[in-house]
C-alpha cells in the first residue's frame, strides 16, 4: 500500500479537521485496508475514530426509550449480534450480524464499515483491471462473469450491496445520523445507498468527510428476521439475503418491510409488495405474491438468473419466520 | 509379507506425530521463518497480460529506489509472453513495503496480443492462437480395445453425456516460497518443497554450480499437493536475486500468485458413451475428452506431470473401449501434478456413468459396481463401506425423498499405483543409546518423519519419540520426491534396511544377541567412546503397489435453494501394510476434505475478456470450511501382507463422485459439471429460466 498518516480523532470536529482533502476514517479497517493493500484506495491520511467521545455515541448501544434502538457507528459487528436487548427487540438484526464473515471478522468490523463497505465485485476488486466502477470505461460483469451481479440495477455497473446490515435495516426503517461539514444530517437506509443506483462508481450516497455517528432503529415493528443463502455454510457471501419486519396480529401482517441483498446496488424494496400483503395473513400464497412483485422487472444476465428462484424461495421462507 | 515383523510393536499401531508439539507451539520453521543474517525481501513483477509481445522493461527507476538492492529481469526484455502472471523482473529489497515501491516503479512497455483463455473459445478454427505455429486444439491420443461399436448396437442399455470438471487450483495454506543464500559457487536454500533434491538440481543448473555446493533444507512444509517439485520460477529468481544483491533473499507468493504461475488440475470436457448389458455386465466405452493444461505441454502424462490426459476408461471392466483425448491450450498457468493428476475427473465422470447405466437397468449402483470390478480388494470395500453407511436401507429412486429438502446417496470408486524405491538412509546409535537417522525425503505434511521414527523403534524396540530423525536436507542420504503417493513406500523399506544394519552391527559389536528394547541402553553402553553408523537402502520385499478406495457419500439436498449439504462420508482405503493408522486416517480425511472442494466449491474463473483471473482470494475461490464438514467414517483395510502402500492420492479420488452421485440421487436430475453449485443444482431442476445446460 501507499504510505499514509495515522492520527486519532477525540471529537467530532478534530476528526473533520484532521481528514484533510484525501483521508478516511478508519473503524475496524476490514475493507478499507484490504483495499489500500490492493491499492484499489490510496488515502495519505486514516483517522483513528475508535477514541471519540462521548463514547456513548459511537461505541454503545442503548434504547433510548421504549421506541427505539441507538447503536454507535463504532459498534462491532460481533457485539450487535451477541448484544441481549438486540435479541429480543430485533431478532433479525441480531440473525443479520451473526451472519457476517467470519467470528474474527465481526469481532473487529463496525456497523458503519459493514454499511459503507464497497462493491465486492471481482472485477471491481481485481487489482489489475480497471472496471466502470473503478473510473474504467466498461463494466466487465454485463458480458462476462456475472453469476454474483444483480438483478437489478440503475446504472451500466451492476455490482449488488452485499452489507448484511444494509439490508434488515432496510426493513426495520432505520435512519443513519452523521456530520456533514459540521451539520448533522440524518438518512435512511435507501437513501444512504440510492447513489449506488444511479452512479456507476459509488458504493453509497456519502460525500466525502462525511462520518456516520449512529443508526437508529424504530421498535414498531415486533417481529423480524433474516435469511442468506452463500455457496457454503458459514464464512461466505450471500447469493442472496433477505429481511423482513413488521407485526403480526391475530394471524394478520401489518406494517411489514422486505428487503433483498445482493440482488441490487441498493437494499432491493418495493413498496407494492408491502402493500400486498398490509393486514393479510402470511403463508405460503400471500408470500409467494409478494415475492413475485419483488422480482417483477428483474433482469437477469447470463449466469445469475438463479438468483431469482433464489431470492424468491428466501422471501417466502424470512416472510414466514415472521409468524413464528 | 517377508521382512516386516509379525507380530509388531510399534508399526500398525497408532503414533501421534513426533513433530507435533514442535508445530503446535510454533517451534517448527518453515521456509518463510528462516531469518539468515542480511536477509531481504524479494517480490516478482508480472505480466498484466494475458498475451503480449514485451519490448521494453526498465529496471532503471526501480534499481534507484530506497532499500533496493537488487533489481534483475525474469528472462529477457524482449519476449512473447503467454499468461497473466508470467514472470516479467523481480526485486530485493530491506523492507517488503520498498519491493512494492519498487516493482511498481518497473516500466514495461509491450504490445497487448489476442488471448484466449477459455477451453471452448479455444478449440474454435479462428481462435487466437496461443503458440504461434501449433493450434490450440493437439491432435487426439487414440486408444482402442476390442471394436466399440459393434458392442454399443448390441447394449440393453446406453448412456451418453457431457461431463465437465473445472481447473482447481492447489492453493497451499503455506504458498510456494524460498529463502535462497547465494555466496560465490556456494548455495543454501530453504525450501517450502516436495523434493528437495529436485530443488538442488534445479537451483544448481539455474545458476551453474555443481550439485555438490548446492545444500537444500526442507524441516517442514504446509502443503504442496504436487505443485512443489523443484525451484519453480520463483526459485530460481530468488537465486539469482540474492546472487545479484550479495544477501540472502526470501521470496514467497502471495495468495495471488499463487492463482497464477504454480499450477493447477487441468480441465476437462468429457463427451461419453457408455453401454451394458441386460445382466448388468459393461460392454464398452466411447470416451473423448477436452482439457486445458493451460500454456504447459504434454497430453500424455495422466498420472503424473502437467497434462491434461485422464486416466480412461477407469478401474471397471471394458471389453470394448475408444478413448481419444485432446489438450487444449490456453493463455493461462501451465497445470502441474495435483494430488491424483488425472484421476478424479475420470473417477468423477465414470462414476456418473454407472449410476446413470444402474438406474436404467434398474440394478443396485452397488451390485452393478460389483459385478463390474474386476479387482477383488476394492469389490470388499464397497461391500464392506456399503455395510457401514447403511446402503442396503438409504438407497432409495432418484428423485423420491419427499418434501422439498431430499436426501441422496451415492458411491465411486478409485484405484491408483504408487510403489517405493530410490531411497538410502544412515543410522547413528550413540553410546549412550540415543538413535539418529538420517534420510534425505522430506515430510509434505504426511508424517513422514513420524513414519522414520516408527519403522526405527519397531527395528530397535524402543518408542518412536526416542527416534531422532533428520530430514529434509540434501546433506543427508537421497531419497526421492514426495509424489506418486510413494514415499512411505519408499522410505520405510530404507529405514527397516538401515537399521537392520545397524543392529547386527551393534549386536556383533558388543556381543549382546538381542540388543532391542530393555537391552538396549546397555549395549550401547558397550560401543565405548565411538558412535556406531550403518547405511542401508530400500529393499524389495517390503512394500508393494496399487491402492483402491471407495466412497459413500449421503447428502441433503435444498431444491428450492439448491443448496448441497454434505451429512456423511464413509471412506474405505487400502494402502497395504499401514505403517501408523492415525496418520493415515488423517491422511484420507484430508483426502475427503479436498474432494468435497473439487466437489461443490473450487473452480478457477477467468475472464474470457481481459484474460485475468478473477477469483484472487479465498472470498472468492471457495475452499471447504469447517462448517461445511460431514461426518466423515474413514475405514482402513490392513493388508500387512502386501507390504506398505502410499493413500496420499487415493484418497482424494472417490470423493467428488460419490458426492454427485448422491445429489442425482437426491434430486433426481443430474449436474453435469463439477462444482456442484446452488446455482446449478437449481437449473438442473429446470428453475432458472434460459439455462441451456450445466
Amino acid at each position: 500500500m501507499n504510505s499514509f498518516q495515522y492520527v486519532t480523532a477525540h471529537t467530532l470536529d478534530e476528526a473533520a479537521s484532521l481528514l484533510g482533502k484525501n483521508g478516511r476514517y478508519l473503524a475496524g479497517g476490514i475493507d478499507l485496508l484490504g483495499e489500500m493493500k490492493d491499492y484499489i484506495v490510496s488515502p495519505d491520511v486514516l483517522v483513528n475514530v475508535k477514541e471519540m467521545s462521548p463514547q456513548s455515541e459511537f461505541k454503545a448501544i442503548r434504547l433510548t426509550n421504549k421506541d427505539a434502538c441507538l447503536i454507535g457507528a463504532s459498534v462491532t459487528v460481533a457485539e450487535i449480534a451477541a448484544h441481549d436487548d438486540v435479541k429480543r427487540v430485533l431478532p433479525g438484526l441480531a440473525e443479520a450480524a451473526g451472519e457476517v464473515g467470519s467470528p474474527q471478522i465481526r469481532n473487529v468490523a463496525s456497523l458503519a464499515g459493514n454499511l459503507l463497505q464497497h462493491s465486492r465485485c471481482w472485477y471491481y476488486r481485481q487489482p489489475d483491471i480497471a472496471c466502470l466502477k473503478r473510473g474504467g470505461s466498461t463494466c466487465y460483469a454485463q458480458e462476462g462473469e456475472n453469476k454474483y451481479s444483480a438483478l437489478f440495477s440503475g446504472c451500466a455497473c451492476i455490482s449488488p450491496v452485499v452489507s448484511n446490515l444494509s439490508v434488515i435495516l432496510a426493513a426495520l426503517g432505520a435512519t443513519v445520523q452523521l456530520r456533514r461539514k459540521g451539520d448533522l444530517h440524518e438518512l435512511t437506509i435507501p437513501e444512504l445507498y440510492q447513489e449506488a443506483w444511479r452512479n456507476p462508481s459509488a458504493h453509497h450516497s456519502l460525500q466525502p468527510g462525511d462520518l456516520v455517528l449512529h443508526v437508529t432503529i424504530p421498535l414498531k415493528r415486533t417481529r423480524s428476521a433474516y435469511r442468506q443463502q452463500s455457496e457454503k455454510a458459514e464464512f461466505d457471501w450471500a447469493m442472496v439475503s433477505c429481511a423482513a419486519a413488521g407485526n403480526v396480529a391475530a394471524g394478520k401482517v401489518t406494517d411489514v418491510r422486505i428487503a433483498l441483498g445482493a440482488i441490487a446496488p441498493v437494499p432491493h424494496m418495493v413498496e407494492e409488495a408491502h402493500h400486498f400483503l398490509e393486514g393479510k395473513p402470511l403463508n405460503d400464497a400471500t408470500a409467494s405474491q409478494a415475492a413475485d412483485l419483488l422480482l417483477k422487472g428483474a433482469k437477469p444476465l447470463a449466469q445469475n438468473g438463479y438468483k431469482v428462484p433464489l431470492a424468491h424461495t428466501l422471501i417466502r421462507r424470512t416472510l414466514l419466520a415472521l409468524n413464528a | 509379507m517377508a521382512g516386516w515383523p509379525n507380530p509388531s510393536t510399534v508399526l500398525g499401531k497408532a503414533a501421534t506425530r513426533v513433530d507435533g508439539p514442535a508445530k503446535v507451539t510454533g517451534q517448527a520453521k518453515y521456509a518463510y521463518d528462516v531469518q539468515p543474517a542480511g536477509w531481504l525481501y524479494g517480490m516478482i513483477l508480472r505480466s498484466k497480460w494475458p498475451a503480449a509481445k514485451v519490448t521494453k522493461i526498465d529496471l532503471t527507476k526501480a534499481q534507484s529506489m530506497p532499500g533496493v538492492k537488487a533489481a534483475i529481469l525474469a528472462g529477457g526484455d524482449q519476449r512473447t509472453v503467454r499468461y497473466y502472471g508470467q514472470e516479467l523482473a523481480a526485486v530485493a529489497a530491506t523492507t517488503k513495503q520498498q519491493c512494492l515501491d519498487a516493482i511498481r516503479a518497473i516500466e514495461v512497455t509491450a504490445e497487448p496480443l489476442p488471448f484466449v483463455v477459455k477451453e471452448d473459445d479455444a478449440i474454435k478454427p479462428d481462435s487466437p492462437r496461443v503458440f504461434d505455429k501449433t493450434p490450440n486444439l493437439s491432435d487426439p491420443k487414440l486408444e482402442e480395445n476390442g471394436k466399440v461399436d459393434a458392442a454399443m448396437a448390441q447394449a440393453a442399455a446406453v448412456c451418453e453425456a457431457e461431463l465437465r470438471t473445472q481447473i482447481q487450483l492447489h492453493h497451499p495454506l503455506e504458498t510456494h516460497g524460498n529463502t535462497i543464500s547465494v555466496q560465490g559457487d556456494h548455495v543454501t536454500a530453504w525450501a517450502s518443497t516436495q523434493g528437495v533434491f529436485s530443488v538442488r538440481d534445479g537451483l544448481a543448473g539455474n545458476l551453474g554450480v555443481p550439485q555438490s555446493n548446492v545444500q537444500v533444507i526442507c524441516d517442514y512444509m504446509g502443503g504442496g499437493f504436487g505443485a512443489k517439485f523443484g525451484p519453480g520460477a520463483h526459485g530460481g529468481i530468488a537465486a539469482q536475486l540474492s546472487k545479484a544483491a550479495g544477501a540472502p533473499v526470501k521470496l514467497m507468493l502471495n495468495r495471488l500468485e499463487q492463482g497464477l504461475a504454480v499450477g493447477n488440475r487441468p480441465s476437462s470436457i468429457q463427451k461419453l458413451k457408455f453401454a451394458a448389458d441386460k445382466d448388468g455386465k459393461l460392454l464398452a466405452a466411447d470416451i473423448e475428452n477436452y482439457g486445458s493444461p493451460g500454456v504447459g505441454g504434454g497430453g500424455q502424462t495422466a498420472g503424473g506431470g502437467g497434462g491434461s490426459n485422464i486416466a480412461m476408461p477407469y478401474i471397471y471392466g471394458f471389453p470394448n473401449s475408444r478413448t481419444k483425448q485432446f489438450g487444449v491450450a490456453l493463455n493461462t498457468g501451465a497445470a502441474s501434478a495435483f494430488r491424483a493428476p488425472g484421476h478424479p475427473p475420470a473417477s468423477f465422470s465414470t462414476e456418473s456413468m454407472m449410476d446413470e447405466l444402474a438406474v436404467k437397468l434398474g440394478i443396485d449402483p452397488v451390485e452393478f459396481r460389483l459385478k463390474n470390478d474386476g479387482n477383488e480388494i476394492r469389490r470388499r470395500e464397497f461391500q464392506e463401506g456399503a455395510k457401514r453407511f447403511g446402503w442396503a436401507e438409504k438407497y432409495k429412486k432418484p428423485g423420491s425423498s419427499p418434501g422439498p429438502i431430499k436426501t441422496g446417496v451415492g458411491c465411486a470408486g478409485g484405484g491408483w499405483g504408487g510403489g517405493g524405491g530410490g531411497t538410502k538412509a544412515e543410522v547413528q546409535i550413540n553410546p549412550d543409546g540415543t538413535v539418529e537417522v538420517r534420510c534425505g525425503t522430506q515430510d509434505l505434511g504426511t508424517g513422514s518423519r513420524t513414519v522414520v521414527a516408527i519403522v526405527a523403534a519397531e527395528a530397535f524396540g524402543l518408542h518412536p519419540n526416542d527416534i531422532k530423525v533428520k530430514i529434509g536436507d540434501t546433506n543427508l542420504p537421497p531419497s526421492g520426491g514426495s509424489g506418486g503417493s510413494s514415499t512411505t513406500a519408499s522410505i520405510s523399506p530404507a529405514i527397516w534396511d538401515t537399521c537392520q544394519k545397524a543392529l547386527a552391527a551393534l549386536q556383533q559389536q558388543t556381543g549382546v544377541t538381542d540388543a532391542r528394547g530393555a537391552n538396549w541402553e546397555g549395549a550401547c553402553r558397550k560401543l565405548g567412546i565411538n558412535p556406531l553408523t550403518a547405511n542401508g537402502e530400500w529393499q524389495k520385499g517390503l512394500s508393494s503397489s496399487g491402492a483402491g478406495g471407495v466412497n459413500f457419500a449421503e447428502v441433503e439436498v435444498d431444491t428450492e435453494t439448491g443448496f448441497v449439504r454434505l451429512k456423511k462420508i464413509v471412506a474405505v482405503h487400502d494402502c497395504g501394510l499401514i505403517v501408523n493408522p492415525l496418520a493415515t486416517t488423517s491422511q484420507v480425511n484430508g483426502g475427503v476434505v479436498s474432494g468435497i472442494g473439487y466437489a461443490l466449491y473450487e473452480e478457477r474463473v477467468m475472464d474470457r475478456q481481459t484474460g485475468l483471473l478473477l477469483n484472487i482470494n479465498f472470498d472468492s475461490y471457495k475452499i471447504p470450511n469447517i462448517a461445511d464438514m460431514p461426518d466423515i467414517e474413514v475405514v482402513l483395510i490392513d493388508l500387512p501382507e502386501r507390504g506398505v502402500i502410499g493413500i496420499g492420492e487415493p484418497a482424494v479420488i472417490p470423493v467428488a463422485g460419490a458426492i454427485a452421485n448422491a445429489v442425482a440421487n437426491a434430486i433426481g436430475v443430474r449436474v453435469h459439471s463439477l462444482p456442484i453449485t446452488p446455482a446449478k443444482v437449481l437449473a438442473a431442476l429446470g428453475k432458472v429460466p434460459n439455462v441451456s445446460r450445466v
